[in-house]
């Protein structure tokens, strides 16, 4: 039965802006209180507005921070308290695509040595076994002739190909679970597909998870097995792709929906509705629903206690007062 | 209401001086604008449209080799006026802008109401009293409250201060108000909110915009009407409607079906190969190495432009004889 990957439980991320010895200290609750479970070879899309905490969410995931509270078991083992040390073979199993491939390369290293370093690190093959590694993976990614792009420097690569040096690496190693933030946000609209389509195919190939982080909600219709909605530090909604945009439950999805432009020219003759307001500072988040203020379908009780998260329909849970 | 002309672009050209050489960001584009119209240009980066919204403005990088054309605002020629004339009367008079990322520009040490009143003192020498009282009308207008004009900007949200850059390019009443990507760095549903404002001041204010952006989606919250840029021309102009039923070149073709949308079942595509180089662009059709459906004539010959129907031109050889 066991083909679970990953299981996040009541996963809290706070950092603390204001420690206090005598008055209270004050935290940033950027995650507070996530709870999923994923299957190996499974994809997730993290969808949020900016400080959301789906950049903070993905990052604790792969322990590049220390959650303050709650779990993370990968594989079966709990990995959210281990030490660096322990998290070793972690890191072999887990990769990164950073937002910005024009700050995630290193510009005196050519692609081969970029490719070559976590190979190093992790004491993998010989040479020549490295430099098979090395010209199986950009030719996976298509940066071919691979004799060419092997020598060459990032600054002599286009935004796109550098982006995918960037997924080359963080696959090199055949990881488990790949977390992928924002990994087209900073390329042209005619080069994100082609990433797009590339980091499918290769999930698809090596059975990798993936948890794709965005706050694009359009590009994730094709792409992922499931969407997760993000809002001020909780999970709001989850359910398999189709279901959700299909049936969207919760009030905030049903808003980021509808902002979505869709390319039709009656947009320009009607104002469209849309949530007045930002989103809740996280230093004092609001005590009920945090979505409450902004919510056009706002009862009494949203206002004083949080809503329990509940699976709606079959794999759908919703984290909204309007359900329970 | 007057139908007139309010903007007239005739072989407009600008060329940038580089070390490796000259970068022709501009290559001869022609179009007009009709007062409270909307004009959408759209481009992959670097295809030279915001340097053609900064040249309507007369903001020439210092690099600048050529200018060339003219361009016609109420029918007089502003282009080569002298310097002083121009930014005495026609920039921010006549012509705002909002820039692209500019709500990051605010100065952090001046209240909003004096940066938006500013143009006022400046260039209409209003005295500060009425200046300020102007100011906290049009922050209303774009729903900034006067408790929050008497703030400084670090305490405004992304959203608010980009209400606020629009209230700048409003304050001075101007004709034509030039948008570059006015929401790109915004959430999802603050850029639905601003598109609402856009939408609302035009309707209430008649005001003329040239909307510059790369999201295509988004366009069709204001345009009336497209215009395609690729490597500095205006490859189709057409009215929005034909922009999405009748494209008639092959880039806007597969700029359209780059678009992902939430809703229908499109399977999206991408454009093979990246926008070339405009220190030496390709000859003859500057998309003919990208385009898959590419001929011999495109290789050697610059298409002409090719009339679909009234207010839409495209160029490309496939129209040839349609």
């Amino acid at each position: 039965m066991n083909n679970e990957l990953l299981r996040v439980e009541e996963l809290k991320v706070w950092f603390d802006i204001k420690k206090g010895l005598f008055s209270r200290p004050l935290y940033v609750k950027a995650v507070d209180g996530v709870n999923f479970a994923l299957n190996i070879g499974e994809s997730v899309s993290l969808v949020g507005e900016s400080g959301s905490g789906k950049t903070t969410l993905g990052k604790t995931i792969l322990r590049l921070y220390r959650p303050t509270s709650g779990k993370i078991i990968f594989d079966g083992k709990d990995i959210s308290n281990s030490d660096s040390k322990d998290m070793k073979w972690y890191r072999r199993e887990t990769g990164l695509v950073q937002q910005d491939p024009f700050g995630a390369l290193p510009p005196h290293f050519n692609i081969y040595r970029i490719l070559e370093e976590p190979l190093i690190i992790h004491n993998i093959g010989n040479r020549s076994e490295r430099r098979d590694m090395i010209y199986r993976a950009l030719e996976e990614v298509k940066l071919t002739p691979v004799e060419d792009f092997a020598p060459k420097y990032p600054h002599m690569l286009s935004g796109g190909q550098m982006q995918r040096v960037v997924i080359a690496r963080a696959l090199i190693m055949r990881p488990k679970l790949v977390v992928a933030d924002e990994p087209v946000s900073m390329l042209d609209a005619s080069v994100r597909v082609e990433i797009l389509e590339l980091l499918k195919s290769m999930q698809d190939r090596h059975k990798t998870s993936l948890i794709y982080i965005t706050h694009d909600l359009a590009t994730v219709r094709m792409f992922t097995h499931w969407i997760f909605i993000m809002y001020a530090g909780e999970i709001v909604e989850r359910a398999l792709t189709k279901e959700l945009l299909a049936n969207p439950l919760h009030p905030y999805t049903n808003a980021l929906l509808n902002a979505i432009p869709d390319p039709d020219p009656e947009n320009r003759n009607v104002l469209k509705e849309v949530p007045p307001g930002e989103p809740p500072d996280l230093v004092n988040p609001p005590i009920g629903c945090r979505f409450a203020p902004r919510c056009s379908q706002s009862k009494d009780i949203c206002f004083k206690e949080r809503p329990p998260e509940l699976e709606i329909r079959d794999k759908h849970w919703v984290k909204c007062w309007l359900y329970s | 209401m007057e139908n007139s002309d309010l903007l007239k672009v005739q072989n407009f050209s600008l060329s940038y001086r580089t070390r490796k050489g000259d970068v022709e960001a501009v290559n001869n584009i022609s179009f007009d604008l009709k007062k409270g119209e909307t004009l959408a240009i759209v481009g992959e980066s670097g295809c030279g449209k915001s340097s053609l919204a900064r040249g309507l403005i007369r903001l020439f990088p210092r690099n600048i080799k050529k200018v060339e054309g003219k361009i016609l605002l109420d029918g007089k020629d502003v282009l080569f006026l002298d310097e002083e004339t121009f930014r005495r009367e026609i920039r921010w008079r006549e012509i705002s802008m909002v820039f692209q990322g500019a709500m990051n520009s605010l100065n952090p040490v001046l209240k909003v109401v004096f940066q938006v009143a500013e143009p006022l003192m400046v260039h209409f020498g209003m005295d500060k009293e009425s200046a300020f009282k102007r100011a906290k009308e049009v922050l209303g207008l774009v729903g900034i409250s006067s408790a929050f004009a008497e703030r400084y900007p670090f305490e405004l949200s992304g959203g608010m201060k980009q209400r606020v850059v629009i209230a700048m390019a409003l304050i001075t009443n101007p004709k034509l108000v030039l948008l570059d990507e006015p929401t790109s760095a915004l959430d999802i549903i603050t850029q639905e909110n601003i598109m609402n404002l856009l939408k609302m001041l035009k309707k209430e204010l008649n005001l003329t915009y040239i909307f510059i952006t790369h999201d295509i989606a988004l366009t069709s919250e204001l345009a009336d009407r497209m215009a395609v840029m690729y490597a500095g021309e205006i490859v189709e102009i057409s009215p929005v409607e034909d922009f999405y039923k009748n494209p008639s070149h092959v880039y806007t073709r597969l700029l359209l079906d780059s678009v992902p949308t939430l809703r229908g079942d499109k399977s999206l595509k991408s454009i093979p190969g990246s926008p070339p180089s405009l220190i030496d662009p390709p000859s003859g059709c500057r998309f003919h190495p990208r385009c898959p459906l590419v001929m011999d004539i495109c290789k050697v010959k610059e298409p002409p432009s090719y009339k679909i129907k009234e207010g839409h031109f495209a160029k490309c050889y496939l129209n040839e004889g349609r």
